[in-house]
């Protein structure tokens, strides 16, 4: 950015001298202590190569491995558990959920969020309460709150099913049914994305200063026109923020999806991760190797769709 | 401020970071990631001399809450004062079991002693001790044959039966009543014309709970299965889609499907569910075990019946048991340590106290002497002795069983076909022996 203020302009003079001394002093000091900065990066590098990089050499490790069902590594496997993840009679159904799940998710979860955000940035009586009250969903543990749910969508206790029946209708089996089950799941995905998504809308568009919407308004321009032509375009840079985060979160997910969905057979309302864990430890598989393969698919398969995300909208060129 | 200074706040945190790396690697939540922290904090456990001093490490299995940790806890004091060992006991819930034992073998890091509801896997993997280097013979001969059978691999023991439950068929006596029946039904026929008796009686009634869903289905269809001559294996060939099986399963779908007395989607009803319906009063009969009728007690509100299970034709009943296990991993060093804890475990004392603390049933001879006087297990302990189990003790189960819970259910919907679901378990459970 090359913007600059009169006031910045007016000490100019007088900067170009300083930060030569202040760069040669810079210098110096780092030349004599590579080691301390070494020392200085070494818990994070550490912390990176402990938690990250360990784990992930170890993920392509084993998926080159053949396991036995008890976890013993018995052997190189080759390519066999890559392939058998490929053969997988259910994987075409797998990518299929994964894609409604992801885009559904973070799609509904960016629009309301929006309009949320909207909201919360008016002032009004109360607003620093709905403001925690929205942190809730984010704050409570996803295990707990798929739970909670799972009691809302029962067939027999549900809460839902006790509204349906006060008013005559017949009850609904939310998390049986192959319609139903989907977009159960989805609803509660939005719901805890919603706090994080809605808090990046906030600080997004208090960054946008008031000036710009006096000028807007003084020309004339009305509300709708105000929001789509500086709103939305000002606000970019934290929808993209927003959506890439909350494509990587969605697609993780995985309390939600196996919660929601213990009682169904199969692999039919899987996720490409819930399938990845059904690999390993609850279906005909229990294969670890196999598990590991599917579990390097989806660390390319993320990485593939992030990077597309961001070559489309031209990320560089926005957040710079 | 020195960099001196600096330097030893920065050295100060890579040592805390060291630390901190070397004692994670629980990680018995995230198994996505394969062997993920802690490679290499195992194995060094078991390092002290001989006679005494030794320290094993027990994983066992949580059923439940309240009793479970305290038996352990109570074992383990008494273990250590008997023998001067050292035992370290690891708690874990039956949700997450599997993956931590799976952990931990990939780690390279297995348990001493390991409380599972599987074992011939590894004994096929040739990690375990078998029952003649650990176990003594006064506590061998003790165990019922039907579970010495049971933990049988290859003409040895490995798999040593902790604890036993049998199913047992529990009816609504109150519904029962209010339906006109007198006595628990004997044979199929009986069972259906009940089950549409109570589903007749409105108000949300149902006939019968049917947990087909993936958590424990294989033990629903085993019981009803095995009442109509069926069952898993025949010697050593698979028999899954054999015609009772086959029939029992088109049975259990007319159930669902067209006389519809089950309460709604058996095929996507977990075990914790049904039961939950039974205890709200509004089921009448239900497959159950003894830990159902512990909880209906404690309620109070559900006035039940017990009663063998209904069989297709009239025939003397069978019951479905369960047996989980506790087997030994070989180690360097540890096996008098744990030959040690089995002599302490089989004792009359402990491993009847746990079966009692726990609601279950007994695995020995003397066990069965223990609990004669309980009028309310004599139910289950008359069919004990020829209970029949599951095939726990081909490795191939451990496959089979998992491609039953989750596809068996599929048998049962609407649009099920049972003949269908039965031949590509029976194809599964062929290609994976």
């Amino acid at each position: 950015m090359t913007v600059q203020t009169g006031a910045a302009e007016s000490t100019d003079t007088a900067a170009p001298a300083r930060q030569r001394r202040r760069g040669r002093r810079r210098q110096v000091g780092s030349r004599a202590s590579v080691l301390s900065a070494l020392l200085w990066l070494g818990p994070a590098l550490l912390l990176i190569a402990g938690v990250v990089v360990y784990p992930a050499i170890e993920l392509v490790r084993a998926s080159f491995s053949r396991f036995s069902v008890t976890g013993l590594r018995l052997g190189d496997a080759g390519g066999t558990n890559y392939r058998r993840v490929l053969d997988h009679p259910d994987l075409g159904t797998v990518l299929t959920n994964t894609l409604v799940w992801v885009v559904a998710v973070v799609a509904l979860t960016v629009l309301i969020s929006l309009a949320v955000a909207q909201l919360l940035s008016k002032d009004f009586f109360g607003r620093r309460l709905v403001r925690w009250a929205l942190i809730v969903p984010w704050a409570a543990s996803l295990v707990i709150t798929a739970k909670t749910f799972v009691l809302l969508f029962d067939f027999y206790y549900g809460t839902l099913n006790t509204v349906r029946d006060h008013l005559g209708m017949a009850p609904v089996d939310y998390l049986g049914s192959d319609t139903w089950i989907m977009p159960s799941m989805i609803l509660v995905g939005v719901f805890v994305s919603i706090p994080f998504t809605a808090y990046v809308f906030i600080a997004g568009l208090s960054a946008i200063p008031d000036e710009v919407y006096e000028a807007a308004r003084i020309d004339g321009a009305g509300p709708w026109q105000i929001y789509r032509r500086i709103t939305l375009p000002l606000l970019r840079p934290a929808l993209m923020v927003a959506s890439v985060l909350n494509i990587i979160y969605v697609f993780n997910s995985f309390p939600i999806i196996y919660t929601l969905n213990d009682r169904n057979p199969g692999f039919g309302h899987d996720t490409s991760i819930t399938f990845m864990y059904k690999l390993a430890f609850k279906s005909a598989e229990k294969d670890v190797g196999m598990s590991a393969a599917a579990g390097v698919f989806n660390v390319l398969l993320i990485l593939v769709v992030v990077m597309i995300y961001l070559r489309v909208t031209r990320w560089r060129e926005e957040t710079a | 401020m020195g960099r001196k200074t600096s330097a030893t706040v920065a050295g100060g945190m890579l040592l805390a970071v060291t630390l901190a790396g070397c004692g994670g690697g629980t990680g018995a939540g995230d198994s996505q990631q394969t062997g993920g922290g802690g490679g290499g904090s195992s194995a060094g456990t078991s390092g002290g001399g001989g006679g005494g001093g030794k320290t094993i490490k027990l994983v066992a299995a949580e059923y439940s809450k309240d009793n479970t940790a305290k038996f352990w806890n109570q074992f383990k004091a008494a273990y250590e004062k008997k023998t001067g060992n050292k035992l370290d006991v690891q708690i874990v819930s039956w949700d997450t079991i599997d993956q931590t034992s799976s952990t931990m073998i990939q780690n390279n890091s297995a348990p001493d002693v390991l409380n599972l509801n599987a074992y011939a896997s590894y004994a096929k993997d040739k990690l375990l001790y078998s029952s003649d280097e650990v176990l003594s013979p006064t506590a061998k001969a003790d165990l019922l044959p039907a579970f010495v059978k049971s933990g049988t691999y290859q003409d040895k023991m490995y798999g040593m039966p902790d604890l036993s439950s049998a199913r047992a068929f529990f009816y609504n006596k109150a519904l029962f009543k209010k339906a006109g029946i007198m006595s628990p039904p004997k044979t199929w026929a009986e069972f259906e014309a009940d089950a549409k008796k109570i589903q007749g009686l409105g108000n949300g009634s149902i006939g019968y709970a049917m947990p087909l869903g993936p958590e424990e289905a294989q033990a629903e269809f085993s019981i009803w299965t095995f009442n109509n001559g069926g069952n898993w294996k025949n010697g050593d060939s698979w028999t899954i889609n054999s015609d009772q099986n086959v029939k029992t399963l088109d049975f259990l779908k007319k159930l669902a499907t067209t006389d519809k007395v089950t309460q709604n989607n058996p095929g996507r009803t977990n075990r914790a569910d049904a039961f939950n319906l039974f205890k709200s009063g509004k089921v009448g009969m239900i497959v159950g075990f003894s830990p159902l009728a512990g909880d209906l007690d404690k309620e109070g509100k559900v006035d039940y019946g017990v009663a063998p299970m209904p069989t297709a034709d009239g025939s003397a009943p069978k019951t479905y048991g369960v047996t989980d296990y506790l087997m030994a991993f070989k180690k360097p060093g540890n096996q008098q340590a744990v030959k040690d804890f089995y002599d302490l475990y089989y004792s009359k004392d402990q491993i009847n106290q746990f079966i009692k603390a726990e609601g279950f049933l007994p695995v020995t001879q003397t066990g069965l002497d223990y609990f004669k006087s309980d009028a309310k297990l004599k139910v289950y302990l008359d069919t004990l002795p020829n209970i029949q189990l599951t095939p726990t003790d081909d490795p191939a189960w451990d496959k089979v069983k998992l491609a039953v819970q989750q596809n068996i259910g599929s048998g049962v919907g609407s649009n099920g076909d049972p003949k269908k679901t039965l031949d590509s378990l029976q194809k599964t459970a062929e290609s994976s022996s």
